[in-house]
């Protein structure tokens, strides 16, 4: 399978401390791949470097051979990336309806005289920008929520609205920065086939942040692991299961050992 | 006993801070200033409605603060706060009768104590206890009445306080009729309304409010089961005898009222130019006098005579103004494109005074006339009309309103209005959303501005003449509350918030010392009653007051793909 992205020595440094260093990752199109690692791995920074709200020092991030160091988020996510964030972001007192058709925004073409003017280009667009906007409030399972403010929404409901919302932005690829934080052993499953589902559907690449074992070992076809902002493993769940490093990296040393006999 | 005491204690605290209020009151003048008029010939005067009406705020608070539901509680408490307000106003009697409190409070005028203790002395004064604890029940009745009830009361008193107050303006007003001559004799006197007129002004008004708040839901359900061509007919025909009440509006008002109307006019425009900024895009823009200044000296230097570089007309002028507000809107825009709330708000006002110390500079006097200013600019005039009196300006300014009105709705409910209000809620967010910051931001600026001199350039040409001092930060200031009071981003609130915090002081010059202090007091009780403004838009009207979406239906499982 093509690569979809790719990172090539990615490196971002806060000051003295380097966040993300000379990273190395490819996600392949169509692919669901994970990336894990502890707490302040760099993980979200990466996702901060690739939507272009950082913009690492060095090295080189490339979707489909064209690099987007140095673009802003809004042309980037032109490009074909969208994500979520950690703590869900939605705009409060917009409604849902408004969430989404701002993240249509950029596939809108109604200029401000042609919105003065009121002329048939921009009214037929804002008639089928509701639609397809409805259409996503439907997909996500939220039809008839569309009148209801962001802020006043369930926890599930605005994780789910936060996804349409990337979702109308038309992504190639999907960044999920933990979708399924906070969220109870059903709901977690009707995620993860929510996430499988958008993948064969849709056909988007996912790129997914996820500290719950269980999803990442149940839907990712890669798993990227990062600790103090390098890469230390890379493979299938499997794999990554039974790595050494990993397993320090998460339990501490001395644990490897422990892992293994236990295992054994 | 314990249990008494904390029943109680709501009522004596707000009786404290009511008593302090009415003693604020009268030592800063206004019971003296006011207790010229009367609102009711002879039975209520000014300054007893405004010590009543501020008991009766306060024992209503007491009686809301009551942590007993049962009725007799809250009458208590109201009873007991205004009972302690009347102490306090007895103790400032008492207090003033032994020391001169005149050398601080030089309000502390013995016309002061004779007002508050009934006029005569000591004897009288005996009667606080009666009238203010009244008050005090009335409030609590008032809590304790059906909320439909309370409403008609509220609203049928207050159209009558109005009535009394503006009593100079409406009485001439109806006489200038000759059918309605009659009726303004009968309702008003020399000094108040008549108690005739006063009964009723309360009838019609009282019964209008009740029957709209026991069926106006009904009413309103059923104007939703029209057909929608009814509906869009019935709403046609409301803006239609708007606009008819508009345009012939400054024709019955005459001269005084008119003038008044422009100034308010010129504010909406204000408002609603600045309530894109803010109440859109909330970008906090505190500099925002300087395009009106702008609007203004570009018309005065492109038409003026006195300088007679161009001597253009205003028509001819007016491009060039609207043009150059933009622009500086723009270009401002640019250096503060990263700032975010407070820091905009401070670099904003800097631009403001720059733009009035370099009018007022003497270095560019040839050009913008220094602190003389520009006179004999001339009026606009179409084929022949020329817009000079107040009543003529006004269609200007309608005009002017109704573009930016018009503006303002179209851009709301669209793309552009949507990438608004989403870098007002999360500016990251809208970045990564695919919302273009810069071109967002400087459109905004630019509109807001284009208005805001659109307005200078019309009030340029009313006044014939510009000067650097009318363009001083207390207008900016002002257009900023006429939105925070009106309600941010409601077009309706901002016509409200003007007409209130504008209008209303012009037509009560004669307490003029005192208007600051209303606005401010306008303010904070905005502020703690009604965060979301006079008139909010019907979107932030349910932010504040419906919270309940958050306790429905929480977190059915996020099963999409499953269900499709």
């Amino acid at each position: 399978m093509a690569v979809l992205l790719s990172s090539r020595k990615t490196t971002k440094r806060f000051g003295g401390l380097v966040a993300v260093d000379e990273l190395d990752v490819e996600i392949k199109e169509k692919s669901i791949h994970s990336i894990i690692g502890p707490n302040g791995a760099g993980k979200t920074t990466f996702f901060n470097c690739v939507t272009g709200f950082y913009r690492p020092e060095e090295g080189e991030i490339l979707l489909n051979s064209h690099s987007l160091v140095g673009l802003m988020p809004d042309q980037i996510v032109r490009l074909g990336i969208a994500r979520t964030y950690q703590n869900i972001r939605l705009f409060p007192i917009l409604t849902a309806m408004e969430n989404v058709l701002v993240g249509l925004h950029c596939h809108l073409r109604a200029n401000y005289f042609g919105i003065l003017a009121n002329l048939p280009s921009t009214r037929k667009e804002e008639k089928m920008a509701a639609e397809e906007a409805s259409r996503l409030l439907k997909f996500v399972n939220m039809a008839g929520k569309g009148d209801l403010f962001a802020k006043n929404l369930p926890y599930g409901e605005q994780r789910r609205l936060e996804i349409a919302r990337a979702l109308a932005t038309r992504p190639k690829l999907l960044l999920l920065d933990e979708p399924t934080a906070g969220m109870n052993p059903s709901e977690t499953q009707t995620m993860m086939d929510f996430i499988r589902h958008l993948r064969d559907e849709l056909g988007i690449t996912i790129l997914l942040i996820e500290h719950q074992m269980r999803v990442v070992m149940g839907i990712s076809e890669t798993v990227t692991v990062l600790d103090y902002g390098k890469k230390i493993a890379e493979g299938t769940p499997e794999e990554i299961k039974k790595n050494p490093l990993v397993i320090e990296a998460y339990l501490g040393k001395g644990s490897v050992a422990e892992a293994q006999g236990a295992a054994a | 006993m314990t249990r008494v005491l904390t029943l109680w204690k709501h009522g004596v605290k707000t009786g404290l801070l009511g008593g302090l209020i009415t003693v604020l009151l009268s030592l800063m003048g206004m019971v003296e200033a006011f207790s010229q008029r009367q609102i009711v010939s002879d039975i209520l005067s000014m300054d007893q409605s405004l010590l009543g009406g501020a008991v009766v705020f306060m024992a209503y608070f007491a009686a809301k603060r009551t942590t007993s539901s049962h009725p007799l509680w809250v009458v208590i408490n109201s009873l007991t706060c205004g009972f302690v307000t009347a102490g306090m106003l007895m103790l400032l009697l008492l207090i003033g009768h032994v020391i001169n409190l005149r050398s601080v409070f030089v309000n502390a005028s013995p016309v002061l104590y004779q007002l508050l203790s009934f006029g005569h002395g000591f004897e009288t004064a005996l009667l606080l206890f009666v009238a203010a604890p009244l008050c005090g029940l009335f409030a609590g009745i008032l809590y304790l009445l059906p909320s439909a009830f309370r409403k008609t009361l509220i609203v049928s008193l207050a159209c009558i306080v109005g009535a009394g107050v503006l009593q100079d303006l409406l009485r001439p007003t109806l006489a200038a009729w000759e059918s309605l001559a009659g009726l303004a004799e009968w309702i008003f006197s020399s000094n108040g309304l008549t108690e005739k007129g006063a009964a009723v002004l309360f009838i019609p008004i009282a019964s209008i409010t009740l029957f709209w708040s026991l069926k106006g839901e009904t009413v309103q359900a059923g104007f939703k089961t029209l057909p929608s061509k009814g509906q869009k007919a019935i709403r046609w025909a409301g803006i239609a005898v708007l606009i008819m009440i508009l345009l012939v509006l400054p024709q019955v008002l005459g001269l005084f009222l008119s003038e008044v109307m422009t100034i308010v006019g010129l504010y909406v425009l204000l408002g609603l130019g600045l309530n894109i900024v803010l109440g859109y895009a909330g970008l906090f823009d505190l500099g925002y006098v300087a395009f009106f200044a702008i609007g203004a000296y570009v018309t005065g230097v492109l038409t003026s005579p006195e300088l007679g570089f161009f001597n253009l007309t205003f028509w001819q002028a007016l491009p060039f103004a609207v043009v150059m507000g933009i622009l500086a809107g723009v270009l401002l825009g640019i250096p503060v494109l990263k700032m975010r709330g407070d820091y905009l708000a401070i670099a904003t006002l800097g631009f403001g005074e720059i733009i009035r110390i370099l009018v007022l500079s003497d270095f560019l006097r040839p050009w913008l006339g220094g602190a003389q200013g520009i006179g004999k600019i001339p009026k606009a005039s179409i084929a022949g009309f020329e817009f000079g009196m107040p009543q003529e300006i006004y269609y200007l300014i309608l005009a002017g309103c109704a573009l930016v009105i018009f503006v303002s709705l179209r851009l709301r409910d669209s793309r552009l209005g949507r990438a608004w209000k989403a870098v007002r809620e999360d500016e990251d967010v809208a970045q990564a959303m695919g919302i273009n910051l810069v071109a967002t931001k400087l459109l905004a600026f630019g509109t807001g501005a284009g208005f805001s001199a659109l307005s200078g350039a019309i009030f340029a040409t009313k006044l014939t003449s510009v000067y650097p001092h009318s363009m001083n930060v207390m207008i900016s200031i002002n257009v900023v509350c006429i939105i925070i009071v009106g309600g941010m981003g409601s077009i309706p609130g901002v016509i409200v918030g003007a007409i209130a915090l504008v209008g209303l002081p012009e037509l009560l010059r004669e307490f003029a010392e005192y208007r600051l202090f209303v606005y401010g007091l306008a303010l904070v009780v905005m502020m703690l009653v009604r965060p979301e403004g006079l008139w909010p838009e019907a979107v932030r009207r349910r932010e504040f007051h419906e919270e309940q979406f958050t306790e429905e239906n929480d977190a059915p499982a996020p099963a999409a793909a499953a269900s499709r």
